[in-house]
C-alpha cells in the first residue's frame, strides 16, 4: 500500500480500452442469439451455458446447505413487508390451500397409477426434474433444474408441479441443466383464460366443453407481473366474465404465435377483480397455484396434442 | 516489507467470482445481494500498480459475467470501476485507515454497479422499477450492506494479497 504507482498514464488507457470493450461485451449479449430458438444461441450466451453445466455440481451441494437459509430470509422479508391484517389472510388462504391440496392428492393418488404407466395422454413428460437453485438477480426469479437436451427439453417448454400446475417456461437449455423462468418473473407471459369453479377441475385440468363454446364470454387476457408485486391478469375487457375465486388457466394462445403453452395448465386462483368506468380493461389480481420459495421437483412438458411445430 | 501478489490477487478475485455465483441466489434478499466479487477486487486491486488494477478488474468483472445469468458486460465495466477507485484510493490514503477507505470505495463500487445494472436492462429493454425507489431501496442499502462486509473481511483479504518479502538486511 501507499507504493509509487507505475506509469498513471498506461492505467488510464487500459482502463479506456477495457470500458470500450465492455461496452461492445454488453452490446453483442444484447443483439445475439438467447438460446430460445435451437441454433441461434450466441457465443456469450453459450459461455453463460457452459459455466451453468459446470457450476451444476457445486451448486447442488451448497443448496443441501443454503436452501434453508433462503427459505427462512424470504419469509423473514415477507413479514416486514405486510400488515397483520394480511398476515391473518395469508395464514387463512394457506389453511384453506391445504385443504384443498389435501382433496387434490387424495385425486391425485388415484392418477397415479395412470401417469406411471402412459401419463397423461395430452402431455408428454420429461422426467422429473430437481430444483438445483434459483439463479438470476435482483430483477428475475428464475431457477435451474437438473434435466436438459439429453433428457428431450428443450427451450420454451412448460414446467409444471404434478401434473398441470404451471411454474413457469424452460429458457436457457444445456445439455444436463435448464433455466426456467417463473411465472412470477416480469418476462414471463401467457394467454390466460379465466374459468367459473364448477367448470375447471384443477386437479386434472379437465375444462367443461362449456367454457370453449361461443356464446360465453369468459375472461380472456394476459398473465402479466411487475417488480412491484403485481401478478394478474391484463386485457381483460370489461365485459367478460371474470369474479373472486375463478381459476386462472392457459389458454394455449399467445395472440396469432404457435401454442407456446397447451391450454388447461393450471396458473391461479382470482384474489380481486377492479373495475373502473374510464379504464378499458379489468384489473385482476391472481394469487399464484405455485409458491417459489417450495419448488423442489417439477416437470417439463416436452409436448403435447395440437402443437404447432 | 510487503509486496502485492498478482497471482494471489487474481485467486482470490477467481474464488470471490465463483462463491457469488453459486452462493449468491441464495443470499439475494430483496434488493440486497452480496457483491462479494467486487469487494475482492477493490482489496485485491488496490496494493496493485494502476495497469494491474484495471487488468485485474476487467478479469474479476468477465468472470462473474461468465458464471452469473445476468447481462454479459455490466460485471466488467463494475469490475473496472471498482479497480480504478481503488488504484486512486489507495493513492491517496495515510497508513492504518487501508480497511476503513476501501470499505468506503467497496461500498461506492456496489452502488455505481448497480446504477449500471440497472441503466444496462433499461437500454436493453427490460423493466427496471421507479429509480427514486430503487436508489432509496434499493441502492443505498445494498451500498451500505455491502461496505459492512467489505470492512468485516478486508483486513484478511489484505493479508492474503500482500506477501512479506524480507528486507534486503535480512537475507
Amino acid at each position: 500500500m501507499g507504493r509509487r504507482k507505475s506509469s498513471a498514464a498506461s492505467g488510464v488507457a487500459a482502463l479506456l480500452i477495457l470500458c470500450v470493450s465492455s461496452l461492445a461485451l454488453f452490446t453483442v449479449y444484447v443483439k445475439e442469439g438467447d438460446c430460445a430458438r435451437e441454433g441461434q444461441c450466441g457465443p456469450l450466451h453459450t459461455v453463460q451455458l457452459g459455466a451453468a453445466e459446470v457450476l451444476q455440481p457445486v451448486r447442488s451441494v451448497f443448496a443441501i446447505v443454503l436452501e434453508p437459509v433462503w427459505r427462512t430470509g424470504e419469509r423473514v422479508m415477507g413479514a416486514f413487508d405486510d400488515s397483520k391484517e394480511q398476515q391473518l389472510e395469508r395464514k387463512l388462504q394457506e389453511a384453506e390451500a391445504l385443504a384443498s391440496q389435501a382433496s387434490r392428492l387424495e385425486r391425485e393418488n388415484a392418477q397415479l397409477r395412470e401417469l406411471l404407466e402412459g401419463q397423461r395422454t395430452s402431455y408428454e413428460y420429461g422426467p422429473l426434474a430437481q430444483v438445483v437453485a434459483p439463479v438470476g438477480d435482483q430483477f428475475t426469479q428464475r431457477i435451474i433444474i437438473n434435466v436438459g437436451t439429453e433428457d428431450g427439453v428443450e427451450p420454451n417448454r412448460p414446467v409444471v408441479i404434478g401434473e398441470n400446475t404451471l411454474v413457469g417456461r424452460t429458457t436457457e437449455v444445456s445439455r444436463h441443466t435448464a433455466q426456467v423462468m417463473l411465472i412470477t418473473d416480469q418476462m414471463f407471459a401467457a394467454g390466460v383464460r379465466i374459468i367459473p369453479p364448477a367448470q375447471f377441475d384443477p386437479a386434472s385440468s379437465e375444462i367443461s366443453p362449456a367454457v370453449t363454446s361461443e356464446n360465453v364470454s369468459y375472461g380472456q387476457g394476459l398473465l402479466e407481473t411487475d417488480l412491484e408485486g403485481y401478478f394478474g391478469v391484463g386485457l381483460v375487457p370489461q365485459s367478460a366474465r371474470a369474479e373472486e375465486g375463478d381459476y386462472v388457466v392457459t389458454s394455449g394462445r399467445a395472440g396469432d404465435k404457435e401454442l407456446l403453452f397447451p391450454p388447461g395448465l393450471y396458473v391461479g386462483k382470482v384474489q380481486s377483480v377492479t373495475s373502473q368506468d374510464i379504464d378499458q380493461f379489468k384489473k385482476i389480481v391472481v394469487e399464484p397455484a405455485m409458491n417459489p420459495q417450495e419448488l423442489e421437483e417439477v416437470r417439463v412438458i416436452t409436448d403435447w396434442a395440437g402443437r404447432a411445430g | 516489507m510487503e509486496q502485492a501478489s498478482v497471482i494471489r490477487a487474481a485467486l482470490v478475485v477467481a474464488v470471490a467470482a465463483l462463491l457469488e455465483a453459486v452462493i449468491g441466489p441464495y443470499l439475494t434478499f430483496g434488493y440486497f445481494s452480496p457483491r462479494l466479487t467486487l469487494i475482492a477486487v477493490v482489496f485485491a486491486a488496490a496494493p496493485l500498480r494502476d495497469l494491474q488494477a484495471v487488468l485485474l478488474g476487467f478479469f474479476g468483472g468477465v468472470l462473474l459475467d461468465a458464471l452469473g445469468g445476468d447481462l454479459f458486460g455490466v460485471g466488467a465495466l463494475g469490475g473496472l470501476l471498482a479497480a480504478g477507485l481503488a488504484a486512486r484510493a489507495s493513492a491517496v490514503q495515510s497508513r492504518g485507515t487501508e480497511r476503513v477507505l476501501l470499505a468506503q470505495v467497496a461500498g461506492i463500487s456496489v452502488a455505481a454497479f448497480d446504477i449500471l445494472g440497472y441503466t444496462a436492462r433499461w437500454l436493453s429493454g427490460l423493466g427496471v422499477p421507479q429509480l427514486g425507489e430503487y436508489a432509496v431501496w434499493g441502492v443505498l442499502p445494498d451500498a451500505l450492506i455491502n461496505a459492512v462486509i467489505a470492512f468485516l473481511i478486508g483486513g484478511w483479504l489484505l493479508n492474503i494479497v500482500n506477501v512479506k518479502t524480507p528486507h534486503s538486511w535480512e537475507k
